[in-house]
């Protein structure tokens, strides 16, 4: 082969969008569009620039990235180095390298700047996009063209004169209209003042459950259940990738005892009345089925990380996707066949067998009056006038245990949903109420520590705290799934930039579960959220194994879900999930957002003392790291 | 009006695209020794797994080994399509191919794999990187080919690959996940539009795995400067 240099191939990817390769060449220059939001930052030249040139925004470097070549040692910021504003249209008086601070001894002169910049963000009002106006001798105007530019023209001023900056308003793509400015949270209308208007209530009624029997039939009595052994062999039906279940009761006091690797956590509920999110639904209080799983080769079936151990050490107990400190626990384990653990058809089958158990128990449970420890009231609501805000969920999509069952029939059921994988991993908006009644059953990926369990969904912090907060207006949940290619994710994050647009909200909540290649989904809808200018949050597991792959400049405000000493998934079901202590700063970091009150940049590693800083803040407690040992 | 909080802090950071690193191949492919590293936890059925929750050993492969006898330990994607052909990932049937049709010089004795998946970033690229880039080198490697596997396999492969580079040799990260190859600075990239799991092509599509092959090591030998990508025109969907 002839080893000819072609030409220079045209691809990098967008510096604005991580996800996105552009067909073309972009260097890293500011455009005009990027001029006005960085006025008062460093000027530095991005390529060698020749003596006599008359400096423009093509040759200075793009700011936003300035940190990440500090940080590479590519960039050394100088003491006197001028700002854009001063540079803008000097001269050049000698050569100057790439990368290299602009300061007065290269120039023939300098803009004089006498007023500080308006301390108003940017995007808070029109006006401030431009540069600050100078108030003394030089004749500036500053006008709102019907273009969407904001055409600033400095009539003469000390040193320089005849200068024109045509600055796009918002730094967006200009347009007659322009992109719609962000209206401060605290400016919503006036007419409405958040009433609480309930659209749907859900009844939860908690029936106290006290024991639990493998038996004969299956049955509820005086707070115990029994379950028909033989229910194990006629559940081997539902799925020929099944080939053995077994059953066997954990007491809380008990929990040191072998497991294998804990599939998911699946409380019992069942419908008594209505559709899924509405009507009344029974959930057994005290209990829960736990599926634990293996090939017929003995392999775990687990993705990324095993829990199979000591239950007593392998689950965080009382998080929300785990068992409470006193639930019985009905182990429910599995045998698939060989070498299908990873792949989709084998977890399914091991859940949808499983499924059939728990709705015998179900089935019982509709209509056993037994005593009801908790009557739990859930609302879908609106309350117009106050911010609107979505949460996103982003759910694995990549198949094998990375999927996940939508709106079963039953309350974290099986039968009857559909999977987000099956569904192209689009973005599907529930109400609040819907997930609380269990509309999402968790195939549950990704490592133990991390993934969200079915259990998880029926009392989700995040959705709890945002429907109950009178401060805002939830006005649903999306789920939209991480797809396995690339190509995908920048297309589903795509749609859920749509859908965000449409639902014209005031802010959102994107978590996700997991770690790794989810993260350029994650930060992908991050960005789809922060170009259209609504405030965004972040939520996840990052710490130090997990720390993000990718990043763009919106994802500034994010919470951290970790509670390992080292920051490793731990391989210890559920430790490093959402918990009400995450769910209660992301709201609150959503809440500053919208009202335009600072949030801190993160420190560049990974550190617990920031969390429990803002934990200290907002009054809650400490979080606790546990000490795993996990160095891999 | 909402409440608000003064003085909380944002609680993650976005990582930092760490500083160019890139050696120029100076001699015709058909030279060259050309080695194949993967992220992506293949390793001999005689071996010890890796631990799927992060593992930052590897596991030696002379390029001897018949492909049979090779087999994936990694939880991060759908296995089965290694599992019909280790190929999809490892390409080891393919580059002896490539060696007697000429287009490729020779390959070395061994290869090195690991399971990048949540890889410990400060193992790999203080240890294990570094002594895979060591053992290529000793063998007179010239050209490094690598495939990720995972989102965190994506940065591991990265890692080990710029060891490599720093090392003397010029190498291509073949990424199905081309955003992390590049913000993690791999010095090329090569971007086919394929799975995580069968990232070095579809499994048993001998043409498709070859061309995604050639086009790399050609990119290897074309890639102007440093963290360059190259979109590759290979489809391949897996219906999970």
């Amino acid at each position: 082969m002839p080893a000819e240099k072609p030409k220079k191939w045209k691809i990098q990817t967008d510096p604005q969008d991580s996800g996105r390769i552009k067909q073309e060449v972009n260097d890293m220059s500011l455009t005009k569009e990027q001029v006005a939001e960085h006025m008062k930052d460093p000027a530095i030249f991005c390529c060698r620039r020749q003596k006599g040139l008359k400096i423009s925004e093509a040759d200075l470097e793009d700011p936003a990235i300035f940190d990440d070549m500090i940080d590479a040692g590519l960039l050394k910021l100088s003491d006197d180095g001028l700002t854009i504003e001063q540079v803008l249209g000097t001269t050049l008086t000698t050569d100057v390298e790439a990368l290299t601070p602009i300061t007065p001894a290269v120039l023939d002169h300098v803009n004089e700047i006498s007023a500080p910049a308006a301390d108003e963000k940017p995007e808070e009002t029109e006006a401030a996009a431009a540069p600050a106006p100078v108030p003394a001798a030089p004749q500036i105007t500053t006008t709102t063209g019907s273009d969407g530019m904001i055409h600033i023209e400095i009539g003469k001023a000390e040193k320089i004169e005849g200068i024109k900056l045509d600055v796009p308003v918002f730094g967006g793509p200009a347009g007659p209209a322009g992109p719609a400015p962000v209206i401060p949270a605290a400016a919503a209308p006036a007419a409405k003042k958040g009433e609480k208007k309930v659209i749907r209530t859900l009844t939860k009624k908690h029936i106290k459950i006290t024991d639990v029997e493998i038996g004969d039939e299956t049955s509820i009595k005086d707070g115990k259940i029994t379950i028909d052994k033989k229910l194990t062999e006629l559940a081997l039906k539902e799925d020929p990738l099944c080939k053995s279940l077994a059953l066997d009761v954990i007491y809380p006091d008990k929990r040191h005892v072998y497991t294998d690797t804990i599939m998911d956590v699946c409380p019992i509920a069942t419908k008594v009345e209505g559709e899924l999110g509405e009507g009344v639904t029974k959930v057994a209080d005290g209990v829960v089925f736990m599926l634990t799983g293996v090939d017929e080769d003995g392999v775990q079936v687990h993705e990324f990380g095993s829990s199979e151990g000591y239950l007593d050490e392998r689950m965080y107990f009382g998080h929300p996707g785990c068992a409470d400190e006193n639930d019985i626990i009905i182990r429910c384990h599995a045998v698939i066949a060989s070498k299908t653990g990873m792949t989709r058809p084998g977890p399914f089958a091991a859940h949808k067998c499983q499924d059939y158990i728990i709705q015998a128990v179900r089935d019982k449970l509709k209509t056993y009056e037994g005593e009801v420890v908790r009557e739990e009231v859930c609302e879908d609501v609106r309350r117009e006038g106050n911010p609107r805000v979505v949460l996103v969920k982003e759910i694995m999509g990549q198949g094998a245990m990375h999927d996940n069952v939508i709106c079963p029939n039953e309350p974290c059921g099986v039968f009857g949903g559909q999977k987000n994988v099956d569904c192209g991993n689009v973005p599907i908006m529930l109400t609040p109420n819907q997930v609380r009644d269990g509309s999402i059953h968790a195939l549950t990926c990704i490592g133990p520590a991390t993934k969200e369990m079915t259990r998880h969904y029926i009392r989700e912090p995040l959705v709890e705290g945002l429907a109950a907060d009178p401060e805002l207006d939830l006005i649903g949940v999306i789920f939209v799934g991480s797809p396995q290619v690339n190509d995908e994710k920048m297309w589903v994050s795509e749609r859920l930039g749509s859908l965000l647009e449409s639902l014209d909200v005031d802010g959102c909540i994107i978590t996700t579960e997991g770690f790794g290649n989810n993260h350029i989904d994650f930060i992908q809808h991050i960005g789809q959220a922060g170009k259209r200018g609504i405030p965004v949050v972040g939520v996840s597991f990052c710490a130090y194994q997990g720390q993000l792959v990718v990043g763009n400049k919106y994802a500034t405000a994010m919470v951290e879900e970790n509670m390992d000493a080292g920051g490793f998934e731990n391989n210890i079901a559920g430790c490093s999930c959402i918990t009400r202590e995450v769910a209660a700063r992301a709201i609150q970091m959503l809440k500053n957002r919208m009202a335009g009150v600072d949030i801190k940049p993160a420190p560049k590693k990974w550190n617990n003392d920031v969390i429990n800083a803002n934990n200290k803040l907002l009054g809650l407690p400490e979080t606790k790291l546990v000490e795993s040992g996990t160095l891999h | 009006m909402l409440t608000t909080v003064e003085g909380m802090q944002s609680e993650i950071f976005v990582p930092v695209t760490p500083k160019p690193v890139f050696t120029e191949l100076n001699k015709p492919l058909s030279e060259c020794c050309v080695a194949f590293i993967t992220a992506g936890g293949i390793h001999k059925k005689s071996q010890v797994p890796f631990n799927t929750s992060g593992d930052f050993s590897y596991r030696t492969i002379e390029f001897d080994t018949p492909s049979s006898e090779l087999m994936v330990t990694h939880g991060g994607f759908d296995n089965s399509d290694i599992n019909k052909d280790v190929n999809c990932m490892f390409p080891i049937d393919r580059l002896h191919e490539l060696v007697a049709e000429g287009f490729i010089g020779s390959l070395p004795k061994e290869t090195y794999t690991f399971m990048g998946g949540g890889g410990n970033v400060e193992k790999f690229r203080n240890v294990t990187g570094p002594e895979i880039a060591k053992k290529l080198k000793a063998q007179g490697v010239d050209v490094v080919l690598c495939t990720g596997g995972c989102g965190t396999c994506h940065r591991s492969a990265t890692i080990v690959t710029r060891c490599c580079e720093e090392a003397g040799m010029s190498c291509c990260v073949i990424a199905a996940l081309p955003p992390i190859a590049r913000q993690q600075g791999a010095p090329r990239i090569t971007a086919p539009h394929v799975p995580i799991g069968s990232n070095a092509g579809e499994p048993n599509n001998i043409p498709m795995q070859t061309a995604i092959l050639k086009d790399s090591l050609e990119w290897v030998r074309d890639c102007p400067s440093y963290n360059q990508i190259k979109v590759l025109p290979y489809e391949y969907r897996h219906n999970v």
